[in-house]
C-alpha cells in the first residue's frame, strides 16, 4: 500500500472514531487498561512457555493443536467479527497451508522453512481469486459462495489422487529434524502463533482495521464517505486467507500429515464455532474458543462418546443466551448490568459508578 | 438412443431425490428466512427410522416405513422448532446458521447412539425390484419410484401453496408476516407447520433413497451441501427454482459420472459458483430484503 492511500485511510479513521468505539476493541484506551492488557498477554505467554516445559507430551500435543487452531480462529475472526463477513470457507485456506507443506515435501522435497514462507502467499493468492468472486454477493449468499469454493478445494484434494493421494492424505516425515522433538515443535508453534496474533492485532487496530469495522457497522455510510468498501473487504479476505494458511502450516507441525477433511465445510464450521463460543467481539476470544474446543474435544473423546452432543449444546446455549461468547462472560460488563438490574428491582441506588450509558457495550446484536 | 434413455432416467432419478430434499429447505427459507443446516439431519433421521421400521421387508411394510419415517421426523421437528427455532427467527443469518448447526451436531450424536456407526441398508419394495428394459436400455426399476415421488411432491406442493388456505397463508407470510398476523393468523403456529412440512419432506426423501444408498452417519453433512447448492442455484425460497436446480445438478452429476468420473463431484460446485457469480440471487430467486 503506497503512502497517499495510507493518509486517506488515516483521515477516514479520524472521522470514524465516534462510531467505531462500539467494536471489538477500543481505539483510545486509558493507560491503566493498556498496562493491564499488556500484563495479561505477557502473563499468558509466560504461562504457555512454562507449560511447554512442564506438561506431559500428550497434553503438550493438545496444547500445540489448540495453538494452531487458535491462529486459525483469530485469522477467521478478522472476517467474521471485524469485517462482519461470515465465511464458511476458511477451511480451504487452512487446508491449502497444510497441503503446501505436505505436497511440497512429497513432490519436490521442498524444505519446510520455505513452505512456511510460501504457504501464506499461496493462501493469500487463492483468497484473492475467491474473494474477487465471492465478495460480489452479500451476507448469506457470500457464506454459501465461500462454502462452495472450499468444497471445491475439498473435492479436488480428494479426487486428484495422483497429486494429493486422495482420501488417505499425505503422511510422512515432512518436518525438519529440529522440529522432531515435541518440545521444540511446541515452542516453534507458540512463537509463530504469537507472532501471527501480534500482526493480526496490529492490523485490526490500524486505520485499515478501523475502516473494516466501520464497513461492518454501516456499509452505506462508509461508501458515502468515499471508502472503497469492496477493496477493504477484499484485502481483509486476502489477509485472513494468508493467516489461515499459516495456521494450516502450524497444524502440520502437530499432525505431521495433510488430509482432505482439513478442507471440508465442517472444518470451516468449527472455525466459526471457535470464534463464536470464544467471543467474536474480542480479539483473543476466538483463541479462547479454540482452546476450549480442543481441550473439550480431547477430554470428551476420551471419557464419553457424546462429545458432539456436548459441543452442540454449548454452541446452542451460547447462540441463544450469550451471543458475545465466553469472553463476553469473562468481561465485567454483563455482571455489572446484572447488578444494575437487581438494583433497579430492589430500588437501591448506592453504586453510582455503574454508568448506564456505557458507550462500548457490545449488545447482543451480531453483525 | 440407449445411452440417451439411460442418461435421462439417471438424471431424473438423481434430480428427483435432490428436489424432494431441497424443496423442504427452500420452502422453510422462503416462508421464514431461516437457513436450516439441520435439514440434513432430518434427512438422515428419516433414512434411519426407515431402516428400523422396514427391517429388510420388501412387502407393504416398506411403504408403511416410509410413512412412519416421515411422521416420526415431523413430530421430532416440532420439538426442535418449539424449543430452539422459535427463539431465533428474529435474529440474523449467522445465528440461524449456528443454532441449526448446533442442532445438527446434537442430532448426529443422538443418531449415532441409537443406530451405531455401521452402515445399514433397506431392500427395495417388491413392486420395484430388479431392472426395467425400455428401448434397449436397462435401468433400476426403483429409479421410476423416485421420479414418480418427485413429481408427486412437486404437484402436491403446488396444490398446497395455490389451492389451500394454509398455502395462501404461507405465501402471505413470505410477503408480509406482520400484515398476516393482523388478519388473525397465528404466525407461530404457521411457522411450526412450515418447519414441520420442510422436515417431513427431508425425511420422506431420506426414507425413499435408503434402498439405493448405505444409510450411515455422515449422510447429514453430505446431503445438506447438495441440498443447499440445489436451492441456491434455483434461488432460495423458490420451489420451481429448486426443481430447476435439481435438474441442473442431476445433469452435472449423471453426465459427469459417465463422461469424466474423476471430476464428477467438482461440477456441482462449479455450477453453483457460475450461477451465483452471474446471478447473485440464483436463477429464479428474489433479491434478499
Amino acid at each position: 500500500m503506497n503512502q497517499p492511500v495510507r493518509t486517506t485511510l488515516q483521515k477516514h479513521s479520524e472521522r470514524l472514531v465516534p462510531f467505531v468505539g462500539r467494536g471489538p476493541v477500543d481505539v483510545h484506551r486509558r493507560p491503566r487498561q493498556v498496562a493491564l492488557r499488556v500484563g495479561g498477554v505477557v502473563a499468558l505467554l509466560v504461562l504457555l512457555l512454562v507449560a511447554g516445559q512442564v506438561l506431559d507430551i500428550a497434553r503438550l500435543l493438545t496444547l500445540e493443536e489448540a495453538l494452531a487452531l487458535a491462529a486459525f480462529a483469530m485469522a477467521s475472526n478478522l472476517l467474521i467479527g471485524y469485517g462482519g463477513l461470515v465465511s464458511f470457507g476458511q477451511a480451504a485456506f487452512f487446508g491449502i497451508g497444510s497441503y503446501t507443506v505436505a505436497l511440497g515435501w512429497l513432490h519436490w522435497q521442498l524444505s519446510f522453512w520455505l513452505a512456511l514462507v510460501i504457504a501464506p502467499l499461496i493462501g493469500g493468492a487463492v483468497a484473492g481469486i475467491i474473494g474477487l468472486l465471492a465478495l460480489r454477493s452479500r451476507r448469506l449468499y457470500f457464506a454459501l459462495l465461500t462454502l462452495a469454493f472450499s468444497q471445491l478445494c475439498y473435492v479436488l484434494a480428494q479426487e486428484r489422487y495422483t497429486f494429493t493421494q486422495g482420501a488417505n492424505g499425505v503422511i510422512g516425515p515432512m518436518l525438519p529434524d529440529s522440529l522432531i522433538d515435541p518440545r521444540h515443535a511446541y515452542l516453534f508453534v507458540l512463537a509463530v502463533a504469537a507472532a501471527a496474533a501480534l500482526v493480526l492485532w496490529k492490523i485490526t487496530t490500524s486505520p485499515f482495521g478501523l475502516v473494516l469495522r466501520a464497513t461492518r457497522e454501516n456499509r452505506e455510510r462508509m461508501q458515502a464517505l468515499g471508502v472503497n468498501v469492496f477493496g477493504h473487504q477484499l484485502l481483509a479476505f486476502v489477509i485472513s486467507g494468508a493467516f489461515c494458511s499459516l495456521a494450516g502450516v502450524l497444524f502440520v507441525v502437530y499432525s505431521q500429515s495433510a488430509y482432505p477433511e482439513l478442507l471440508d465445510w465442517t472444518q470451516s464450521g468449527y472455525a466459526v464455532y471457535m470464534v463464536v463460543i470464544g467471543g467474536m467481539f474480542t480479539f483473543l476470544g476466538p483463541a479462547l474458543g479454540a482452546g476450549v474446543y480442543t481441550f473439550a474435544n480431547q477430554y470428551l473423546a476420551q471419557h464419553t462418546s457424546d462429545w458432539q452432543l456436548i459441543l452442540g449444546l454449548i454452541l446452542l446455549v451460547i447462540v441463544l443466551f450469550r451471543p458475545d461468547g465466553l469472553a463476553g462472560l469473562l468481561s465485567p460488563r454483563p455482571w455489572r448490568s446484572a447488578a444494575r438490574r437487581l438494583q433497579a428491582r430492589f430500588g437501591q441506588q448506592e453504586d453510582s459508578t455503574t454508568d448506564t450509558t456505557d458507550p462500548d457495550r457490545t449488545t447482543g446484536e451480531l453483525p | 438412443m440407449r445411452t440417451l434413455i439411460l442418461d435421462v432416467v439417471g438424471i431424473l432419478a438423481t434430480a428427483g431425490s435432490l428436489f424432494i430434499v431441497s424443496s423442504g429447505l427452500t420452502l422453510v427459507f422462503g416462508a421464514m428466512r431461516l437457513i436450516n443446516v439441520a435439514h440434513g439431519s432430518f434427512y438422515m433421521l428419516g433414512a434411519f427410522v426407515m431402516t428400523t421400521v422396514a427391517a429388510n421387508s420388501a412387502g407393504a411394510r416398506f411403504w408403511v416405513a416410509v410413512a412412519a419415517a416421515t411422521v416420526v421426523v415431523a413430530v421430532l421437528s416440532v420439538v426442535v422448532e418449539v424449543s430452539v427455532m422459535r427463539r431465533i427467527y428474529a435474529s440474523d443469518h449467522l445465528t440461524h446458521l449456528l443454532a441449526t448447526f448446533a442442532v445438527s451436531l446434537i442430532v448426529a450424536d443422538l443418531a449415532l447412539r441409537v443406530w451405531g456407526s455401521g452402515g445399514r441398508s433397506v431392500r427395495e419394495p417388491s413392486v420395484a425390484t430388479g431392472a426395467v428394459s425400455l428401448g434397449g436400455a436397462t435401468f433400476p426399476a426403483y429409479d421410476l419410484v423416485l421420479i414418480a415421488a418427485a413429481f408427486a411432491v412437486g404437484l402436491g406442493l403446488w396444490l398446497l401453496l395455490t389451492r389451500t388456505p394454509f398455502g395462501w397463508r404461507i405465501r402471505a407470510a413470505v410477503d408480509d408476516p406482520e400484515l398476516l398476523s393482523c388478519t388473525g393468523t397465528r404466525l407461530s403456529l404457521l411457522r411450526t407447520g412450515v418447519f414441520m412440512l420442510g422436515a417431513a419432506l427431508a425425511a420422506f426423501a431420506g426414507a425413499l433413497v435408503s434402498p439405493q444408498v448405505t444409510v450411515a452417519p455422515g449422510m447429514d453433512t453430505a446431503i445438506i451441501v447438495s441440498a443447499f447448492i440445489v436451492a441456491v442455484i434455483g434461488g432460495l425460497g423458490s420451489i420451481p427454482g429448486a426443481a430447476l436446480g435439481a435438474l441442473i445438478i442431476g445433469v452435472a452429476e449423471t453426465l459427469g459420472a459417465s463422461y469424466a468420473p474423476s471430476w464428477s463431484s467438482s461440477f456441482m460446485y462449479l455450477a453453483m459458483i457460475a450461477v451465483l457469480v452471474m446471478l447473485p440471487s440464483g436463477l429464479l430467486g428474489r433479491a434478499e430484503r
